[in-house]
């Protein structure tokens, strides 16, 4: 194995198939994208170079400021109401309990299930006429809450996060899961010797030995809350009147219903830069350890 | 030993990865209708020393309802057996992801040979202008032309030049369900008072007056357009469409306030922001509305054996206003889809010959079949088979004198999108309407010659 590692050419044969790849298929077309949203351009024919106006109307245009309110909402709900219930239900299954085996798979299915059918069966419950949520509202005798969820700005929004939270908990739940496992027995029974109770256990010796898969687990969840595209699109196409849209979108409804690719473009760039300055930034916050 | 059987291991693993990777990409590329360049894999020669020609069809129609979903296979297969050496490979996808397949395909200089588009304009617009579609102008010899009613290839020249030929044709009348009229006491309404009426009578009742699936805004779109054009009256509607700043007049926003006022009234579904087009026809065809303003394409779903409203709708013009400019003969939609051929194909001749077999046979046979109405010759056509829903419309298609087609068809692109968006926010009351006159007169002029 040494050898392996030593000999420079040798690695270079290993990596070099993917990283080849890699260039192809994430960076190349990443700078061909910065390119175009230089342009204004229809998608067909000639662009028309016009410098960063793109960007200048992203950032002036009240819907684009929106999406990227929601964007970030999204990361929010993702990071203080998603990861906290992972969390929990982590340590509780790696606690050994009785069925530990068949709650975490119960839990993970979700996460198995297409995105598109998720939304399709969330659209359903929330149906106004004859959705699963309205009809047990009047079944226990509250009529007055039931609504029209996706179909009206007050509750959109609110509504359209559920079914993302919902999709991933149990993901999370298994990488933090993995990462309490991991923990070598050893040290748990000491805090049990020192008399700690298991919220006390659980708070200061697992969740900081656990820092590792958190960070991971911090970063999916923000990176994907920020570039969500096909549950929003499926579940409510960004409306009603815009208030459910996302970056990803708008960048979708701008490139094909009104053919901007230019100004598309400089969406998905401003998505990328996005992604890559809250990765880095989670970093730095747990690295000052 | 060891060692050896070790070696042996990885490199049979590495051969099924490696064959398994082939089998995958010529798998892919076997299988996969949807190969673009259909002309590469045509060259092949026969013994008859004659090359076979294929050529690459796209279309939309594969709706379970859809009568163009029957019939396009069957009028490949038989053009297939007529021409062996010219066949024809066919791929459908459904509507909304078609329209992003074939943006995407042309973008790319990979569009199939023939493919379907959506009439009136602004969809084939880009496409035309860059040049990414063949001009067939010179083509079409008088014989075609006589065989297609008269004013229907001035509807799809585009700048004096041709570069489809018609199928069939739809327009959008009112759907009105006689028995939960009859239900309420209400009568089938002729003019705006009526319809009011209508719709207090069917409130009373407890019955949903219209349904519209607004999540698609395009719904919500046709009621606003039809309710301009009765108001306003075709020729400022076609005025307005050229000169935007004539969008601002008491006509438009008089049509906005009756919008509005239908609206408020009680009109539509509550959940119409929610309903996307399909679910308005699932909520229609179960009995759950009294009225739909759509086009025929709707027919065959009312009229199916499983709907609750089958045999029990009939259509009428939508109601005239006693106080606007616009006739009973005047109808939105009217203009044809059609199917146009890529620039880039490698056999211009054969694919118009194709063309012109599919344009004439799916117009006249779809009519038959009530997929839309006819814009070919009717001539010695055994109409029996019409559902009442069909013959009705081809009646009140006789009666038309004047044709708008579907807005969002007219305007171009970017400012059909503002349009449906407009029109969402009236319908919502959060917009009155002169502000909705006042944003619409911002849009841009069509480019259509209407």
């Amino acid at each position: 194995m040494d050898k392996v590692f030593s000999n420079k050419r040798d690695i270079a044969v290993f990596v070099g198939p993917t990283l080849l790849l890699f260039v192809a298929i994430v960076l190349v077309p990443i700078f061909v994208s910065s390119y175009y949203s230089l342009l204004d351009w229809n998608g067909i024919g000639r662009g028309e170079f016009i410098g960063l106006d793109n960007y200048i109307e992203m950032f002036t245009s009240s819907r684009a400021l929106n999406s990227m309110k929601n964007s970030l909402l999204f990361a929010a709900a993702s990071v203080f109401l998603q990861l906290p219930v992972s969390l929990l239900l982590a340590l509780i299954l790696a606690s050994s309990i009785k069925g530990e085996g068949f709650y975490r798979t119960v839990y993970f299915i979700p996460v198995l299930i297409s995105t598109v059918v998720i939304a399709q069966l969330w659209s359903k419950i929330y149906n106004a006429d004859y959705g699963m949520l309205n009809t047990l509202l009047k079944t226990v005798g509250l009529p007055e809450l039931a609504r029209d969820w996706l179909g009206r700005r007050e509750t959109a929004l609110v509504a359209s996060f559920i079914p993302i939270l919902w999709q991933y908990v149990g993901y999370h739940m298994l990488l933090m899961y993995a990462g309490a496992k991991s923990i070598p027995s050893e040290i748990i029974e000491a805090a049990k010797i020192d008399g700690a109770s298991r919220v006390r256990t659980a708070l200061s010796v697992i969740i900081p030995l656990m820092k590792p898969v958190l960070k991971v687990s911090l970063v999916f969840s923000v990176i994907g809350a920020l570039k969500i595209f096909d549950l929003i699109y499926v579940l409510t196409g960004g409306g009603p009147f815009f208030v459910t849209e996302v970056p990803s979108t708008l960048m979708y409804t701008t490139i094909f219903d009104t053919f901007r690719y230019g100004y598309g473009s400089a969406i998905s760039v401003f998505i990328i830069v996005e992604c890559l300055v809250f990765t880095i930034v989670i970093n730095k916050l747990f690295r000052t350890e | 030993m060891k060692a050896l059987r070790k070696n042996v291991l990885l490199a049979a693993l590495a051969l099924v990865l490696a064959v398994g990777l082939a089998a995958c990409g010529n798998g892919a590329e076997g299988g996969d209708a949807t190969t673009p360049d259909g002309n590469a894999g045509g060259a092949s020669s026969d013994n008859k020393n004659v090359k076979t020609i294929e050529l690459t069809l796209w279309d939309q129609s594969v709706g379970a309802t859809d009568p163009s979903a029957k019939l396009i296979p069957e009028i490949v297969d038989e053009w297939n057996k007529a021409n062996p050496h010219i066949q024809v490979k066919r791929t459908g996808t459904s509507g909304e992801q078609y329209k992003t397949k074939i943006k995407t395909a042309l973008a790319a200089n990979e569009a199939p040979d023939i493919f379907y588009g959506m009439g009136g304009g602004s969809f084939m617009q880009p496409y035309i202008e860059n040049g990414n579609v063949l001009d067939i102008t010179s083509y079409v010899t008088d014989d075609v032309k006589a065989r297609i009613k008269p004013g229907v290839l001035e509807t799809l020249e585009y700048e004096g030049k041709l570069y489809t030929l018609p199928v069939y044709t739809h327009i959008a009348n009112l759907y009105i369900n006689t028995e939960l009229f009859e239900k309420a006491g209400a009568s089938i309404p002729t003019t705006y008072t009526e319809l009011l009426d209508a719709v207090q009578k069917l409130r009373a009742a407890g019955i949903t007056p219209a349904v519209v699936g607004e999540k698609d805004r395009w719904p919500g779109m046709y009621w606003f357009n039809i309710i301009a054009m009765r108001q306003a009256g075709y020729d400022a509607v076609v005025e307005a469409f050229h000169d935007p700043s004539k969008w601002n007049s008491p006509d438009i926003i008089e049509a906005a306030r009756k919008l509005q006022e239908l609206a408020k009234a009680g009109m539509f579904n509550d959940s119409m922001f929610s309903m996307s087009y399909e679910e308005m026809l699932g909520a229609y065809n179960a009995g759950n509305a009294a009225m739909m303003f759509q086009a025929n394409w709707v027919n065959a779903g009312i009229e199916d054996p499983s709907s609750a409203t089958s045999g029990k709708v009939v259509v009428v013009p939508f109601p005239v206003f006693e106080d606007g400019k616009g006739t009973v003969h005047e109808f939105l939609g009217g203009s044809s889809d059609g199917f146009y051929i890529s620039a880039n194909t490698k056999h211009p001749d054969e694919a118009y010959q194709f063309l012109l077999y599919l344009s004439e046979q799916l117009g006249t046979r779809g009519f038959l079949a009530g997929a839309g109405l006819p814009t070919w010759s009717t001539e010695g056509l055994d109409t029996s088979s019409l559902s009442q829903l069909d013959l009705t419309f081809a009646e009140l298609m006789d009666t038309a004198e004047a044709f708008i087609p579907w807005w969002d068809n007219v305007f171009p692109a970017s400012s059909a999108d503002t349009h449906k968006n407009l029109i969402a926010q009236l319908l919502a009351g959060e917009i009155t309407p002169e502000q909705f006159a006042e944003q619409t007169a911002q849009l841009e002029p069509t480019e259509l010659n209407l």
